[in-house]
């Protein structure tokens, strides 16, 4: 009797459990895909945009990366643009970046022997660099790696941070990011 | 007889009734010792209202004269035993036997293998209350510590989890007060939500009577467990107070009960603050804990037959998470591997916690019913329900910081239905139905996709347990059958997030059989051999993304089997006269499709930078260990004791060590017990130093570090009461790490990035009424 009245019990939250909530599919709002280096000789000339896209993420598919060719000896205006283009319409995360510029700071390391420098044009509220707007320039004909990074929360006054040396900036890697470069 | 004595007699009960009462009464008793029933000589016995009192002779009597009618508390104390209090009416000559066991948790974790309750085949070690409230600073799985063969997996000194044998997380059962813990266990940075103050004892059981308890474990269960409330009419409390210097921790617990015919009561409560810890050098910043936690008891008894009780209890937590450890990907995780201080490290102190962090309530209720049908047979009826909400906050851009990243609902309904039979004497049966449900769900307005899918579990089980008990025997055999129904919601990440349903049925089947024999007085061995099954949980079938606890990539596995495990475990107690004990505990468990994170060899490239993948893979496992627990009497006021774990897992298939397996570990202890003065009660003192060995089983392609080197810690505790009227004042001083060793520990994720904590010295005051 009692059994039987338990049994039933069970049942019934048996069929109650039944009632399974899909996950909400959330807009992963602070996903970034897509990192654009727009670089423009200073005195004219091809613009060359170096980009980054992974659109879907973390897993699925692989990231598409296109380098660039630049001319040496030359100098170049660099603006990056971070986007979010899983949102629709594309999300612009440059901003976001921006109005936390203090919390924020990109850097620039040419890597395999690539003769580039790169060297900030913007600055924060309190007078630091950021690295949204950099000039970059060229020497002797090279190939190697340019590795973009953005810190979240780095220690600005570090030493070497604001010459743009990741060395002691710490903080935590937003973006990280690996472009071959060929300097003819 | 002369009729002059008779008629003298009769006038001087009349003449005493006239006078009111006589206090005439005596009080008779023996003291035995719980474990051993030897009798217990120079244990006093105190009448806390008459201030009357005796000791007892070398056979354990004492004799307390000329006491009135009315009702009173007995308070029996013994050197280096818990003192017992009871209550009393005396009506006429009273006599009793009183058992005291000893307080001391080495000794305690023998003796209670073998008072009667206990009395089965299985292996059981136990904390006592003492032990609980004196460290009541601590969570569960840092007081399961101090038992042999228990180690803790942590993430920084705020949440710890414990590992028995080998086994952890999923692998293990944790009961609160029959209730299988439900939450999101599967987590290594995931503490159990228990206020170990609520609770009267801790035990750790192996063999055949863990087959009562549902859960997903193979085969070790932890118990925590509220006492029945003391027959005591009147209102009993306890108020403790603990400071720790390291992290300026308060902890402020009460405890307040009352028996009643109609209603008994207790209620519980704890609240903690501690902020940043620190290192021998350093703060560890962002390491501050607030907890706040309430436990009600009720208990009643409806008829002389029917007994229903009531546990209720609400767990509170906010936790941070060490800010330096905190990283974006590997290139991070490899410069904070390589830094002496972590990153972020403040050199103020500071209450305050920032993301990283984890807020978690848990809130628990259960009703039980009790039937005692007979005097054989009791049957009981019991529901159970729980309901866990976990926020984890990371570090984010914009304002998201203050924005969960991960957010999970679970709630849980549990119904059983037990009897417990004796068919005579010598046979037992325990058996029961039990029906548990699980809905898992993340909340939305994370902003990240979820690291584990929503989910529902509807697992009916069934188990039967036979006991005999003869003389010399106590042999014990079970079975247990589980079925689980799993439902699962999950957003496929390949084909633009959509929603995917699936479907899993598992059976897990587990069996075991154990004996115990007393070969002579002092002599006991014991012998338990289990066969369990745990079907792979969720978050090993469906983990996907990036996961703090384990700095990497996680993939789940679809494909999974249920892993099999086979475990010996071989005993032996000596107890010569209390004076010598040891406990010697050897294992052997063969695990196959033993589920375990797979580094794989190639990094994935993300826009963050590169991460380490893991997947949930299987292999066949075997863990080999031993447990060694002694105590020597070398006077009566010192006692030498000493502990020893070695365990060793070992990956059959690819001829490797398992990770995550504790280091040997060895602990020796001396301590003092003074004589018991008139109001200065338990008065001992004790040095521990405890030595953890380095892990060296592990190779450098299984973990982002080698197992740090291992490490040596002193340790000192002091403590004692004194004892008022109706009153009772406890005091204890402890330090942690005297010398104050810089040291990382390979169980600790946070040894990546920083040291242990330094020095620490606790302070603790408790008011006992």
């Amino acid at each position: 009797m009692i059994r039987s009245y338990y049994l039933f019990i069970g049942i019934l939250l048996i069929s109650l459990s039944s009632c399974l909530k899909d996950p909400e599919v959330a807009n992963e709002e602070e996903l970034i895909t897509t990192l654009k280096y727009k670089l423009t000789p200073v005195t004219g000339g091809n613009e060359v945009v170096m980009t980054f896209k992974d659109v879907d993420g973390t897993g699925g598919n692989a990231a598409q990366i296109t380098g660039g060719t630049l001319l040496k000896n030359t100098a170049y205006t660099g603006v990056l643009e971070l986007l979010n283009e899983q949102a629709n319409p594309v999300v612009n995360i440059t901003q976001e970046v921006q109005t936390e510029a203090t919390d924020h700071q990109f850097f620039f390391s040419a890597l395999n022997g690539l003769t580039t420098v790169v060297s900030y044009t913007d600055k924060d509220s309190n007078g630091n660099p950021l690295g949204i707007l950099t000039s970059l320039n060229t020497g002797a004909v090279s190939s190697g790696k340019l590795r973009i990074t953005l810190r979240h929360e780095p220690n600005k006054s570090a030493q070497g941070v604001k010459e743009g040396l990741i060395t002691n900036a710490g903080g935590e890697t937003d973006i990280e990011v690996e472009f071959p470069v060929n300097v003819n | 007889m002369s009729i002059k004595v008779i008629v003298f007699c009769i006038a001087t009960v009349l003449l005493a009734q006239l006078v009111a009462q006589p206090c005439l009464f005596k009080l008779k008793g023996q003291i035995l010792d719980e474990s051993t029933q030897a009798p217990l000589e120079f244990a006093t016995a105190y009448v806390v209202e008459t201030n009357l009192g005796a000791s007892s002779d070398e056979r354990g009597y004492f004799e307390i004269n000329g006491i009135c009618p009315g009702k009173y508390h007995l308070q029996i104390s013994h050197i280096g035993c818990e003192a017992e209090r009871m209550y009393l009416e005396i009506r006429g000559d009273t006599t009793l036997t009183i058992q005291l066991h000893h307080h001391t948790e080495i000794l305690n974790e023998i003796s209670v293998h073998s008072t009667h309750e206990q009395s089965s085949a299985n292996v059981i070690q136990s904390i006592n209350t003492d032990f609980i409230h004196r460290n009541a600073d601590k969570n569960v799985a840092d007081l399961l510590e101090s038992l042999a063969g228990v180690t803790v997996i942590k993430n920084g000194g705020g949440i710890s989890k414990p590992v028995i044998h080998g086994m952890y997380g999923n692998r293990i059962t944790i009961l609160n007060n029959g209730l299988v813990q439900a939450g999101q266990q599967w987590g290594n940075d995931h503490a159990p939500e228990i206020d170990p103050f609520i609770s009267e004892q801790i035990s750790v059981i192996k063999g055949a009577a863990s087959l009562a308890y549902g859960g997903n474990g193979l085969g070790s269960v932890v118990q925590i467990q509220n006492n029945a409330i003391e027959e005591d009419p009147h209102l009993h409390g306890k108020v403790n107070y603990i400071y720790n210097t390291n992290g300026h921790g308060n902890t402020l617990n009460a405890k307040l009960q009352k028996y009643q015919k109609s209603l008994s009561w207790k209620i519980t409560g704890t609240y903690k603050l501690s902020g940043d810890t620190k290192t021998p050098s350093y703060f560890l910043t962002n390491t501050g804990k607030q907890e706040s936690n309430l436990g009600l008891q009720l208990n009643k008894s409806i008829t002389t037959k029917w007994k229903l009780s009531l546990h209720a209890s609400t767990f509170n937590t906010g936790i941070g998470i060490l800010r330096g450890s905190h990283i974006g990907n590997v290139t991070d995780l490899n410069e904070a591997l390589s830094r002496p201080i972590p990153f972020f490290t403040s050199e103020k102190f500071s209450y305050s916690i920032e993301a990283p962090k984890q807020i978690v309530h848990h809130h628990l209720v259960k009703i039980e019913n009790k039937w005692y049908k007979s005097e054989k047979v009791i049957y009981s009826f019991n529901y159970g329900s729980q309901w866990n909400n976990r926020k984890e906050f990371d570090v984010r851009r914009g304002d998201r910081s203050n924005k969960a990243s991960l957010s999970l609902n679970q709630l849980t309904h549990f119904i059983e239905s037990t009897v417990h039979k004796e068919y005579s004497d010598e046979w037992h049966l325990k058996s029961g139905i039990q029906v548990n449900i699980v809905n898992n769900e993340n909340a939305p307005g994370t902003g990240i996709l979820p690291l584990i899918p929503n989910y529902t579990s509807s697992k009916p089980s069934g188990y039967a347990i036979v006991e005999k008990i003869t003389d010399r025997w106590r042999l014990e055999t079970g079975i247990r059958l589980d079925y689980n129904f799993l439902h699962v919601a999950s957003i496929n990440r390949s084909t633009s997030n959509l929603v995917e349903r699936f479907k899993h049925q598992f059976v897990n089947f587990n069996g075991a059989a154990g004996g115990k024999y007393d070969l002579n007085k002092a002599i006991k061995l014991s012998y338990n051999i289990g066969y369990a099954l745990r079907s792979p949980e969720v978050n090993e079938l469906y983990s996907a993304g990036l996961h703090q606890g384990v700095s990497g990539i996680e993939e789940g596995n679809r494909q999974l089997n249920i892993e099999k495990s086979l475990k010996n475990i071989f005993t032996i107690d000596v107890n010569v006269d209390q004076r010598v004990l040891l406990q010697l505990i050897g294992y052997h468990q063969l695990i196959d499709d033993y589920i375990y994170l797979k580094p794989e060899k190639e990094l994935r490239l993300t826009i963050r930078g590169a991460f380490p993948v893991f997947i949930y893979d299987q292999t066949n496992a075997a863990i080999n260990g031993m447990d060694f627990t002694g105590s020597i009497e070398i006077s009566k006021h010192i006692k030498w004791l000493s502990q020893f774990s070695y365990i060793r897992g070992h990956d059959r298939l690819h001829q490797i060590g398992l990770v995550f397996m504790p280091a040997n570990t060895i602990r020796n202890k001396i301590e003092l017990q003074l004589n018991e003065g008139k109001k200065i009660k338990n008065t001992s003192m004790g040095i521990q130093f405890k030595n953890v060995f380095r892990q060296n089983n592990i190779t450098a392609d299984q973990d982002f570090m080698l197992p740090p080197p291992g490490y040596s810690l002193l340790n000192f505790e002091m403590a004692s009461t004194y004892r008022m009227k109706r009153n009772e004042l406890q005091f204890s001083i402890s330090m942690d790490n005297i010398l104050n060793a810089a040291y990382r520990d390979y169980l600790n994720r946070l040894r990546y990035f920083a040291d242990e904590t330094g020095r620490n010295t606790s302070v603790r005051i408790g008011w006992i009424f």
